[in-house]
């Protein structure tokens, strides 16, 4: 039969922003997905080299608006190692409460649009929101603004905790238990969600450390790689969590990779938590020029961004960054569409998008 | 932007015109009560096509399920639980330009996208309305000094409201869409200045050179 090619998007409501699919489609079977990207770009990476260090916290976080506060974080402390700055202790812990946060809103809303993909529309979606609101309303009394929180100063954070910031976060995190759990009773038994991600779109394990993807869609494949454990910053390595893996790699342990990962983090922060003082000295100063005696080297940071790998390569200079590169998970994990939709029905392909777990404003930069 | 319909407006307004005329005349010749109830059930017709039509129109603002960036997951939020937006009728999120009555324009626009968002705009039915959501969509934002996007979505698209912040709260997008009903109920929306694309000369002075459309890449 002849191969028939259609193009998708780059507007269309499941590609997850403005992403152009082009398929090749032999009857319904896909023989080809080729991922055209670009969309997007508006040259971060040039524009941060054009700013001063403390202008560019407000562009890193806009890579992935799912969890801004990671590439902040991610950010801030390739400068810190450029300036030889020590976090402080407390704000070490405060800072990883704070990615673990992230890291469970982002996990939410991609559930909830990967359950609108896949045709549970809006149960899954409108819970996961309700609990990502309360995650979100926590964090804006940290920091003062929902979504986007430039509070990262050089060694800590800009503004001291809130007065009961301790025993909220307790309460919320048992109230996230208590909800997150009971997705799974709605999930895992609809016959729909089984027959569209069980078996379908599998990325073997070899194949997955082949094409470089990273996070929830590596462990997924079976690979125990996790910078938290691999490489710990902060304060991981005396934190007790365990790296939740899947076996087949396709769609359902995509889902379940990052269904497990939501409570592992909450175990972290309650963990964290515990670690945490009364009265924490959190305070850092404001991001300045590179002192010209310290003679900085290049920089390479890595960190567990809730989408994989995140990697800033940076050649500072004493006023902004000479040269500064990003390796976004996303853009690499993108690439993968190729791999896990070859051979599956059409039907398929866009509950094999959402299972990667992709931001565009990352990919295109 | 809504020519056609001033035209279809005016060609009622003038039947209702010969129609109650009509009716006066023959109510004239013959003195019944049935004559009196046609002249009146005339301005009820005339309410009817003044009003009503306006009346939907408010009340059921169908937007394009169309997100750019970071601003499109605050349009999330504003359809999902906290806020609950379908009270007032906006929330029936369309996939397609056909049955939209306004674009949410939420992110920055690149020049790449520029042409695919202005043939989503012309698919749209008239009247239709925009919303520039975000510093983005308004200015260009944080990124208004990077060489690939448009400071603002109204240089090629006319926009009816405006909502600052980056990202605005969803709160803002509630507010925006209220006060879009009021400037339909008022009948000041749909701006008849031309936009910056249509107009030359405004075009030439602020010296925007819009990609051309490239047919063999068309969508
Ligand atoms: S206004 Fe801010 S939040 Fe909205 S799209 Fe632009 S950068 Fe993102």
């Amino acid at each position: 039969m002849s191969i028939v090619r259609i193009n998708v998007g780059p507007i269309h409501p499941s590609t997850h922003g403005v992403l152009r699919l082009v398929v090749d489609l032999d009857g319904d079977t896909i023989v080809n997905v080729e991922p055209h990207i670009g969309f997007l770009h508006r040259g971060v990476e040039k524009l941060m080299e054009n700013r001063m260090y403390m202008q560019s916290q407000s562009y890193t976080e806009k890579l992935d608006y799912l969890a801004p506060f990671s590439w902040d974080e991610l950010y801030t402390s390739a400068v810190e190692q450029a300036m030889k700055k020590e976090v402080k202790p407390d704000a070490q812990i405060l800072r990883v409460i704070m990615l673990e946060y992230q890291r469970i809103a982002s996990h939410l809303v991609w559930l909830g649009t990967f359950c609108n993909d896949i045709g549970q529309i809006f149960t899954i979606f409108m819970w996961s929101f309700r609990e990502r609101a309360r995650i979100l309303k926590l964090l804006e009394d940290l920091s003062g603004t929902r979504m986007f929180y430039v509070n990262l100063r050089l060694g800590g954070f800009y503004k001291p905790l809130p007065k009961n910031f301790k025993d909220r976060a307790y309460k919320l995190n048992e109230y996230l238990v208590e909800k997150i759990s009971e997705y799974k009773d709605v999930i895992e038994p609809d016959p729909v969600f089984n027959e569209r991600t069980k078996n379908i779109g599998v990325l073997p394990k070899d194949k997955a450390i082949e094409l470089g993807v990273a996070g929830p869609v590596l462990r997924a494949s079976g690979v125990r790689y996790d910078i938290r454990k691999a490489m710990p910053y902060y304060i991981y390595d005396k934190l007790k969590f365990k790296i939740p893996i899947g076996y087949k790699g396709d769609n359902f342990d995509r889902y379940k990779v990052r269904y497990e990962e939501i409570f592992q983090s909450i175990k972290i922060i309650d963990q964290a938590l515990d670690m945490l003082p009364d009265n924490p000295d959190i305070l850092g100063q404001p991001i300045k020029l590179i002192n010209p005696n310290a003679n900085p080297d290049i920089v390479v940071v890595h960190r567990e961004l809730p989408k994989g790998e995140g990697i800033i390569y940076m050649v500072p200079d004493k006023q902004r960054p000479y040269r500064i590169s990003l390796r976004a998970p996303s853009f690499i994990n993108t690439f993968a569409i190729n791999e896990i939709s070859k051979g599956y029905k059409y039907a398929d392909l866009f509950a094999n998008l959402g299972s990667l777990d992709i931001v565009l404003a990352e990919i295109d930069r | 932007m809504n020519d056609d319909l001033l035209d279809k407006d005016e060609r009622f307004l003038n039947a209702e015109k010969k129609m109650s005329r009509l009716v006066l005349q023959a109510s004239k010749k013959y003195k019944t009560p049935v004559n009196a109830m046609f002249t009146r059930l005339s301005d009820f017709t005339k309410a009817v096509s003044k009003g009503l039509i306006r009346w939907g129109r408010v009340n059921s603002l169908w937007p394009a399920q169309f997100g750019l960036a970071c601003c499109a997951i605050e349009l999330m939020d504003f359809g999902a639980a906290r806020i609950d937006a379908e009270r007032k009728g906006y929330l029936l999120f369309r996939a397609t330009p056909r049955q939209n009555d306004v674009m949410i324009v939420a992110g920055w626009v690149t020049k790449s996208m520029v042409p695919r968002v202005k043939r989503m705009y012309e698919q749209m039915a008239s009247p239709r309305y925009v919303i520039a959501f975000g510093e983005c969509a308004t200015s260009g934002g944080p990124w208004w000094e990077s060489y690939n996007i448009i400071q603002g979505i109204d240089q090629v698209l006319p926009v009816d409201v405006y909502v600052a912040g980056c990202p605005p709260q969803p709160e803002n997008l509630f507010a925006a869409l209220m006060k879009l009903q009021e400037k339909i109920r008022d009948k000041h929306a749909g701006s008849k200045e031309p936009t910056i694309s249509e107009d030359i000369k405004r075009a030439e002075i602020s010296g925007i050179h819009l990609p051309e459309e490239d047919n063999s890449s068309r969508l």
